[in-house]
């Protein structure tokens, strides 16, 4: 047995042991998700700037098409097409709030991952758990296809396709596809598909479950099974152009884009698409006819097809816009899929917010309006009824409120705000608010980074596995 | 004490009450009515119904924690009740939740009346090997049997064949009458001293 074949058992085994008490035998949905002859094919490449740290350490890993960038230690592990942006971590001597202390972080923050197997995969952000600051941990975990790992120290979980962890330490748990979770600190949890949970204990509680019969069209995950559904093979048929900016060392530049804007070299970017001061395209992100005005992002895996964002949008890593018109400070959320017809566009209102893992299927024009918080499945206009509500109504709610598939709990003036800052907070990181000398952000910071390359071993008992490297400045 | 064994506390499968394979679940409860009226010397009433095939062997046990399932399963609120526990929502919350979704569910005469008329076989359980033991077993092993099984009850075999079943609310009235009769006689001991 090859050493990579070796990893993958040994990474499987360690998941299960942590697993175990909640009965779970990952092996059947893992051990054939990716041909080991896959991981063979591609190179790793990670980002010099002058912006951010250089700081890399890859041990007895193989890293197959990754990419890295900032402070990252990678041991024991599989990275399989998954991008490491460590764009966000926390610098020595800054200052970590949480609840009423002021916790000093005595040393830059690393993103350390460790005997796991992460699939095309973002992991993004810092650790957002005061007990351990200066190490974002992923650790004896799985995860699969479009997951997002978003400031979430991780220990013995599996994230199953197109799910998100965002600024919840997990430990032990079983997250199905499509789920997102946010909920500070959780473990021994096992998730349905399409759970979309957001706590903050002693303010408010939010529950979604996608009904699974709808959800099993878009995205559907069993034992022995790869995912499946309309995500996955709207993803593949775009497969080609990626390969093409892959393939090549140096591209042509289709379009123009100003100075204060950032285009990574590894996003599709297709005609006739406009891209607007402070905007942020990230890697493998994909824009076709698309307008971003100021201070719009597109982060990575997003496609905004033959669609208009007016600006200051932030479309989160993942998302979907296909035929669709966004007025200013319009939020999508991680992996939504937003999906109108040439001539049944849909339409969002200023400010409103597409709650992450949000599905809008549309046959027939829909106009979502100004300030409205939406969620769940809609493919008309009964069921943005069902799962919508402006933020007027919403603000009202001090108990609870249930509404569909829908729970909430706890204070709605304070979900709608919390929402509104973090959004606030996304768009300042993203220097959508750069004024030539000030504020600059990701949009400015991220120009001028270059790439260089990693190759593994070509042949023998260690083909596939990448030195031990260590990469400084 | 006496050295109890499994034969001299099981109760035999003929006092037991017992249904054909194919019978309704109504018909199961009136063969347990039947057995509990019969058989009034035994201190507790039995609680469970042992279903048999065509050759009168026993095949599975319909317990009463069965039934109760399968009525409360039958209301979808229960399961969307049960999944949103453990998200943290407070107990009012989750009772509000519960009271709202109650009025979308069928009736509960209408639920009793369907779930009469099912066949006995979706709501029994086949025996498992650690709920099986032999009659002429010693009772502090299937003590041991029934506290690790986690079982209220064992089924007893003979040659193989089912022919009781040992009760924990019996096994449990035979330790509590041997400690009474301990404490009596080291009572008695004490007073001739």
């Amino acid at each position: 047995m090859k050493e990579i074949e070796k990893l993958l058992n040994r990474i499987i085994q360690r998941v299960n042991i942590n697993l175990r008490e909640l009965g779970l035998d990952i092996t059947p949905y893992i051990k054939d998700m990716v041909p080991v002859n896959q991981m063979l094919k591609f190179y790793a490449f990670y980002g010099i700037s002058l912006n951010h740290p250089l700081d890399f350490q890859f041990k007895q890993s193989n890293l197959a098409g990754s990419y890295f960038l900032g402070k990252c230690y990678v041991t024991n592990s599989i990275l399989y097409k998954t991008d490491v942006r460590g764009d966000e971590l926390k610098k020595k001597g800054d200052i970590f709030n949480y609840n009423e202390s002021e916790i000093p972080v005595y040393q830059d923050e690393e993103i350390n991952v460790e005997d796991s197997f992460l699939i095309k995969t973002l992991v993004h952000n810092f650790s957002h758990d005061p007990e351990t600051l200066e190490r974002f941990f992923i650790k004896d975990t799985i995860s699969t296809h479009y997951a997002n790992i978003h400031g979430s120290p991780s220990d013995g979980c599996f994230i199953g396709p197109f799910s998100t962890v965002d600024l919840t330490t997990i430990r032990d748990c079983f997250i199905n596809a499509f789920s997102y979770i946010q909920a500070g600190e959780i473990s021994h949890m096992k998730f349905e598909p399409g759970t979309i949970w957001i706590r903050y204990p002693n303010l408010f509680n939010f529950l979604y479950q996608f009904p699974k019969r709808s959800l099993n069209k878009y995205i559907s995950f069993s034992e022995g099974n790869i995912p499946k559904g309309l995500f996955i093979d709207f993803v593949e048929s775009y497969k080609e152009e990626f390969q093409r900016i892959f393939e090549v060392v140096n591209l042509e530049t289709v379009t123009t884009i100003p100075t204060s804007a950032s285009l990574d070299r590894y996003a599709v970017v297709l005609p006739k698409t406009h891209i607007g001061e402070n905007v942020l395209v990230s890697q493998r992100a994909y824009l076709e006819n698309a307008w971003l005005g100021k201070g719009a992002n597109a982060q990575e895996n997003c496609y905004i097809i033959n669609s208009k964002l007016e600006g200051l949008n932030v479309t989160a890593h993942g998302a979907k816009i296909i035929e669709a018109d966004l007025e200013s400070k319009v939020f999508v959320g991680f992996n939504s899929f937003l999906r109108a017809q040439k001539s049944n566009r849909l339409s969002i209102g200023q400010n409103s917010i597409i709650m992450p893992h949000t599905i809008i299927d549309i046959k027939k024009p829909l106009s979502i309006p100004s300030d409205h918080l939406v969620w769940g499945i809609i493919r008309n206009k009964k069921e943005l009824a069902e799962n919508s509500i402006s933020f007027e109504d919403f603000s009202k709610i001090k108990i609870r409120f249930s509404k569909g598939n829908m729970f909430f709990e706890g204070d709605g003036e304070k979900f709608i705000k919390a929402f509104e800052e973090r959004i606030h907070h996304i768009l300042e990181a993203n220097g959508a608010f750069y004024n030539g000398y000030e504020n600059a952000g990701h949009a400015q910071k991220n120009q001028n980074i270059s790439f260089n390359t990693l190759q593994p071993y070509p042949i023998g008992e260690l083909e596939g596995m990448y030195p031990t490297i260590n990469i400084q400045p | 004490m006496k050295k109890y064994f499994v034969k001299d506390l099981m109760v035999p499968i003929s006092e037991y009450a017992t249904v054909s394979v194919g019978s309704t679940l109504f018909e199961a409860v009136l063969a347990l009515e039947k057995a509990q009226l019969e058989y009034q010397h035994r201190e507790y009433k039995h609680r469970a119904i042992l279903v048999l095939d065509k050759n009168d062997r026993v095949i599975g046990k319909v317990s009463q924690m069965k039934v109760l399932r399968a009525i409360e399963n039958k209301n979808a609120h229960i399961e969307k009740i049960n999944e949103i526990k453990k998200f943290g929502f407070s107990s009012l919350f989750i009772n509000t939740i519960n009271e709202q979704s109650k009025k979308d569910d069928i009736s509960i005469d209408k639920l009793f009346w369907e779930t009469s008329k099912q066949k006995v076989e979706k709501f029994m359980k086949a025996p498992e090997e650690g709920e099986i033991v032999d009659e002429n077993c010693s009772l502090d092993l299937a003590i041991n049997q029934l506290i690790i099984g986690k079982h209220l009850s064992l089924l007893v075999t003979s040659n193989d064949e089912i022919v009781g079943i040992l009760r924990m609310t019996d096994v449990f009235a035979a330790i509590f009458h041997s400690m009474k009769k301990i404490e009596l006689k080291s009572k008695k001991d004490k007073r001739k001293k």
